[in-house]
């Protein structure tokens, strides 16, 4: 089971590293789209600290969104996703280390730079602390919740706003805690209760949504 | 698996079978009510024109394809998740499967930890039997189409697979390679296993002959 885990993950690792520009891509999105809110807001630091959070949430759903539709494309094109349907190894598994690399290689990278964009909202220290937390906790939601409308589009050959229309509204309660949890901390409340609840979100994806990943790829692969 | 379950099958072989099956695209029933029975050592190669299902018929007997009709058996069990027959399959379709940013010989490693074994010298000795060891290091990206066909085709020959499934296994492919391929088939049909093939010429006229069935679709 770990050997089957790890083979795919090291494949997965070895393609995004070879392959920069996706490494690159989602962190480059991230950054700018969070940028250009200061740039665009009038220059209050007051005004800039309490949306921080938000914004920087919803960079970071946009940035995973945009590394969703080249999740299954180029292997269901060139004939990997086929094979790996009729290898007698785990397809469940495959899907969970495709999941997971996927993750390591957008969201985790995001959960990471975040603090430091924080600075430029002038986010005081407390929060980023709890920013990096829900980032965390809901960026794995975010992927794999993500996946099954990866695998839902995979055929489609324009799916990408098909993909966004799908996902985006799923992705609201992660993005109501996440964001929340920063407001929250920011007046002072306590903020266990987000934590529990992204932490509930993130264990009922990571049971539920491998399941339903292959299911959707097994209904559309024809 | 039970003692007497195994002397059945050394007795009787591999056996696929398919009864009543159908094919529907949209509104139109490409093929209905299709039966075939393959066992160890015959070739079944399935004739039919252009988007007459032929393909369709090759990815439902790999279990790819959703069943519209019918059911498929492989040693009287159902194909549906059985892993004892997709241990068995080997399947060649029109995509390669193969990454463009791996090197060949990094392709066939990928299969072969799939196949549970993990033996660099093997892949070597593979690639130099296909005649395509002079591009093992290369990316896949720079292999000519008929090598990367080629660098396809050894998948085959990792494991010992009973069942081959190919779909135009001689697309793109020199003659030279055609004749591989047929002598690779052949060895494998000597061994008992079963071939399945699509091909636009008739074999009714090359090496594969004393092996050979058709089905028209």
């Amino acid at each position: 089971m770990t050997n089957t885990f790890m083979l795919y993950a090291m494949r997965e690792w070895q393609l995004l590293f070879r392959n920069s520009s996706t490494l690159a891509q989602p962190l480059c999105f991230f950054v700018i789209i969070a940028l250009l809110f200061p740039l665009s807001l009038p220059a209050e630091n007051a005004l800039l600290q309490r949306i921080g959070g938000g914004v920087i949430w919803v960079s970071a759903v946009l940035a995973t969104l945009l590394s969703l539709e080249s999740m299954f494309k180029p292997d269901y094109h060139d004939g990997a996703l086929e094979q790996w349907l009729i290898q007698p190894r785990s397809l469940t598994l495959a899907v969970v280390a495709k999941v997971f690399s996927q993750w390591s290689a957008t969201g985790l990278i995001l959960t990471l730079f975040a603090p430091v964009l924080c600075l430029t909202f002038r986010i005081p220290v407390e929060q980023i602390w709890v920013l990096f937390v829900g980032l965390l906790l809901g960026t794995p939601s975010l992927t794999l919740i993500g996946a099954i409308g990866a695998a839902l589009t995979v055929t489609l050959h324009r799916g990408g706003v098909l993909l966004a229309i799908i996902i985006l509204p799923l992705y609201i309660p992660i993005l109501i805690f996440g964001a929340g949890m920063v407001t929250q901390s920011a007046q002072g409340a306590d903020i266990t209760g987000q934590i529990y609840a992204l932490a509930a979100i993130l264990t009922l994806a990571l049971t539920l949504a491998p399941f339903a990943i292959v299911g959707a790829l097994r209904a559309t692969i024809d | 698996m039970s003692a007497h379950e195994i002397s059945a099958a050394d007795s009787h072989g591999h056996c696929l079978a398919a009864n009543n099956l159908a094919c529907q695209r949209g509104e139109r029933w490409l093929f209905e009510g299709l039966n075939l029975t393959v066992s160890s050592g015959t070739c079944l190669h399935v004739i039919g024109a252009n988007g007459s299902g032929k393909t369709s018929l090759l990815r439902m007997l790999c279990g790819i394809s959703r069943i519209d009709r019918g059911d498929i058996t492989w040693q009287q069990k159902n194909i549906a998740g059985n892993d004892d027959y997709f241990s068995g399959l080997a399947y060649l379709g029109h995509k390669d499967g193969l990454k463009n940013e791996f090197t060949a010989a990094e392709n066939l490693e990928f299969y072969q930890r799939l196949n549970f074994e993990n033996d660099p010298a093997k892949v070597d000795e593979i690639l130099a039997e296909m005649g395509i060891l002079a591009c093992a290091d290369l990316p896949t990206f720079q292999l000519s189409f008929g090598q990367r066909r080629r660098l396809a085709l050894a998948r085959l020959l990792l494991v010992p697979r009973p069942l081959w499934v190919l779909d135009e296994p001689f697309t793109g492919i020199d003659q030279a390679g055609r004749n591989l391929i047929e002598r690779l088939c052949v060895e494998h049909l000597a061994a008992g296993g079963i071939l399945i093939l699509t091909n636009h010429q008739s074999l009714r006229s090359g090496p594969l002959k004393p092996f050979l069935n058709e089905l028209e679709l």
